[in-house]
């Protein structure tokens, strides 16, 4: 059963004195979705961030959002909660107390509001910390806080600009189940983000953008389907990689070269794995041969070269 | 969440964060101890000062002047041939006082200045007069006939510009460029330190850059207006003091404590700080990097206009001062001023209130929006012709 449409994006344009940061682009989320927003450096994520959060507008286009029932051009903040990509807490005031102001302002109760900072400091292993200035924390720990106040106040919808930047692997494969669970407790999520291992973990559906330009919008798996059905080896040699001859195989798109003795190849989608191996059999020193499919990071690459040229 | 609980939230925040009852004791005991160390200092320094110094003066000197110097100084007599002696030792020791007649003028040798000098020179003066009056053969009384006073009686018609209130308008105009440089601090670090901190960004996607803006300004005020109270109750304590040690009743203190100029003062005072605050506000928004911005100058603003309305005082009913008790920059302290050393009508009091909460609206407006559009110019500090434009545009 489809789910209701909580927010929609139409034709969204923005321009910045000559450069078109966003270009007509149109998008929609649902009730529970993890939607990511996916991109390259400048690419018009954080304007459409910012347009969406109503803190710049947009020269065109319309957003429709529709949280809990309430219909209007901008939900309330109790409703919302965003990470930004330049992360920036009082440090100077004790954790619980910002965590309790931050909290405030989105339209929770101050004592809510420090009943469910002390719950996120337990899991965080920081409730002995609760009243020590953040900048007594490591950098990962007021990464940590810095998530727990975009999302205390229980919001409707998220919106995470690089929530996993900034964390060693162990936290990140924290912050996953965070993300998680706030969404199977009913939050949806719009995050960005450049590790694209970790969206693979979680998004459901993916949105790329490139020089204010949609690239790609729909599901994981249809980017899948649609990009990621191509062949990609990993070819280790005994000897100096013979390049010349891997230029000339048949339905080769991109060649990689990994040190003197190991190669990355793609090859263009419908080709063959046996008729692949059988082009190789010609070549002398082969040690090691990989072969998967393509990853999201790939297909990233792919879509984002290929848009370029 | 609506505006006033969003606006009180960050007053609350901001009241809270700057206004910190152990800084404030901290802040009292240092006054007193540096009260302490000066008066018991300055004690200390005039104690010697106290005692009479020697003088040598030669045994032929006139009865009559030795007897006038006595007052101030151990006058010592000596002989002329010690005199040389005398003047080797003052050379020699750096010591020692010697007054010497020459003809109808004296001379007085010592190493350096001496500090006893007006004291020596309002004896020598007193004899000197003396001398004359003997000559012309005038009498104390005589003199004291020709030295008296007019008789002067004062009718005024306007008698309300009185000492005690004058000191209560200076009382508040201390307190309130004590309220603006505070402002001023805080509002460094409530608005540029966010923005070095990178909190805006958060902040401004929960909450309207307006309710923030005025929890700053209301917020920054209440800390302002505490660390008033605080230094008004010292000092009135003072007062209190102050006159139990001089011999005066403590009920002193209440002649001073009119209640309708307190309530004048302490709206205008009021209006005045919140305007200040806006104004910072506004500048400081603007502001990315303090240590190498040249707007932070501008900060200093407010201290020439609160300063420059002490002009009132020197002739409250010309043409500047009644243009500063109206100027909204300066009619927070001038109009009170004016108040106390002149008559005014009640729709001056009210006119030139309206224009200053009139000002101050305006100014959080304004500051809400420069906020606002400062805040997106990343990388950079926004030039004031680019902040203009785009909060025009806004």
């Amino acid at each position: 059963m489809a789910q209701a449409k909580i927010l929609e994006v139409s034709s969204l344009s923005k321009t910045f004195k000559n450069v078109q940061a966003v270009e007509s682009i149109s998008f929609s989320l649902e009730q529970g979705d993890i939607f990511a927003f996916l991109g390259p450096n400048g690419a018009g994520k954080t304007t459409t961030l910012r347009i969406l959060l109503d803190i710049i507008k947009a020269d065109s286009g319309t957003i429709k959002w529709n949280l809990a029932g309430n219909k209007s051009s901008f939900p309330p903040s109790s409703q919302i909660g965003y990470l930004p990509e330049e992360r920036g807490l009082y440090t100077d005031q004790p954790i619980v107390r910002s965590l309790v102001y931050l909290a405030s302002i989105r339209g929770m109760e101050p004592s809510k509001a420090r009943i469910s900072a002390m719950e996120w400091l337990e899991r965080l292993d920081l409730a002995d910390r609760a009243k020590e200035k953040l900048q007594a924390l490591s950098k990962g720990n007021q990464q940590k806080i810095q998530f727990v106040a975009s999302i205390l106040h229980k919001p409707a919808f998220a919106i995470l600009d690089e929530p996993f930047s900034g964390l060693d692997p162990l936290n990140q494969e924290k912050f996953i189940g965070y993300i998680k669970e706030l969404n199977e407790q009913g939050t949806t999520i719009l995050l960005s983000s450049h590790q694209m291992s970790l969206v693979e973990k979680i998004a459901h559906r993916v949105f790329l953008i490139n020089q204010g330009k949609e690239l790609f919008n729909g599901s994981l798996m249809d980017i899948y389907q649609n990009y990621g059905q191509q062949h990609i080896l990993d070819i280790s040699f005994a000897c100096e990689v013979p390049l010349e001859k891997f230029r000339l195989l048949p339905n080769l798109e991109n060649m990689s070269p990994v040190g003197a003795q190991q190669v990355k190849v793609t090859f263009r989608p419908g080709t063959e794995l046996t008729e692949i191996l059988g082009n190789l059999a010609g070549m002398d020193g082969i040690s090691n041969i990989k072969s998967h499919n393509s990853s999201l990071h790939d297909i990233f690459l792919n879509i984002v070269k290929a848009h370029q040229q | 969440m609506n505006y006033y609980r969003q606006v009180l939230t960050v007053t609350l925040w901001e009241y809270r964060r700057f206004f910190k009852i152990k800084n404030e004791i901290i802040g009292i005991a240092i006054m007193l101890l540096v009260f302490g160390v000066s008066y018991l200092g300055g004690k200390y320094a005039t104690s010697r000062s106290s005692e009479k110094p020697h003088l040598m003066v030669l045994k032929d000197l006139k009865p009559q002047l030795i007897e006038i110097l006595s007052n101030d100084f151990i006058v010592e007599l000596i002989s002329g041939e010690e005199k040389e002696k005398l003047l080797l030792q003052i050379a020699t020791q750096k010591e020692g006082m010697l007054l010497l007649q020459d003809g109808e003028g004296f001379v007085i040798h010592s190493w350096k200045k001496p500090k006893r000098l007006n004291a020596l020179q309002e004896n020598l003066k007193i004899y000197c007069q003396q001398e004359a009056m003997a000559k012309i053969n005038l009498s104390t009384s005589d003199l004291e006939y020709v030295m008296r006073p007019a008789d002067l009686r004062e009718v005024y018609l306007y008698d309300a510009g009185t000492n005690d209130r004058s000191v209560l308008a200076f009382f508040f105009a201390g307190l309130m460029i004590m309220a603006v440089f505070l402002s001023f601090a805080y509002q460094f670090t409530a608005i540029t330190g966010e923005k070095q901190l990178k909190i805006t960004e958060q902040i401004i996607s929960a909450i309207k850059p307006q309710a923030w803006m005025d929890g700053k300004i209301l917020g920054i005020t209440l800390t302002g207006l505490s660390s008033m109270l605080t230094y008004s109750i010292i000092g009135t304590l003072g007062g209190m003091l102050f006159f139990q040690f001089t011999g005066g009743s403590v009920s002193s203190i209440l002649q001073y404590l009119h209640l309708p100029s307190i309530l004048l003062f302490f709206m205008f005072t009021l209006m005045g700080v919140m305007m200040w605050n806006a104004f910072l506000a506004a500048i400081a928004s603007m502001i990315t990097d303090p240590n190498n911005s040249g707007k932070s100058g501008v900060m200093l603003l407010p201290l020439i206009f609160v300063f420059s309305s002490f002009l009132v005082m020197r002739d409250p009913d010309n043409g500047v001062s009644v243009f500063l008790s109206w100027f909204p920059l300066t009619s927070a302290t001038a109009m009170p001023m004016r108040w106390v050393a002149t008559e005014l009508a009640w729709w001056e009091f009210a006119g030139s209130f309206v224009v200053l909460a009139a000002t101050f609206y305006l100014l959080r407006k304004l500051a809400a929006k420069i906020f606002h559009v400062s805040v997106l110019i990343s990388g950079k500090e926004p030039t004031w012709r680019e902040v203009f434009k785009l909060a025009r545009e806004s």
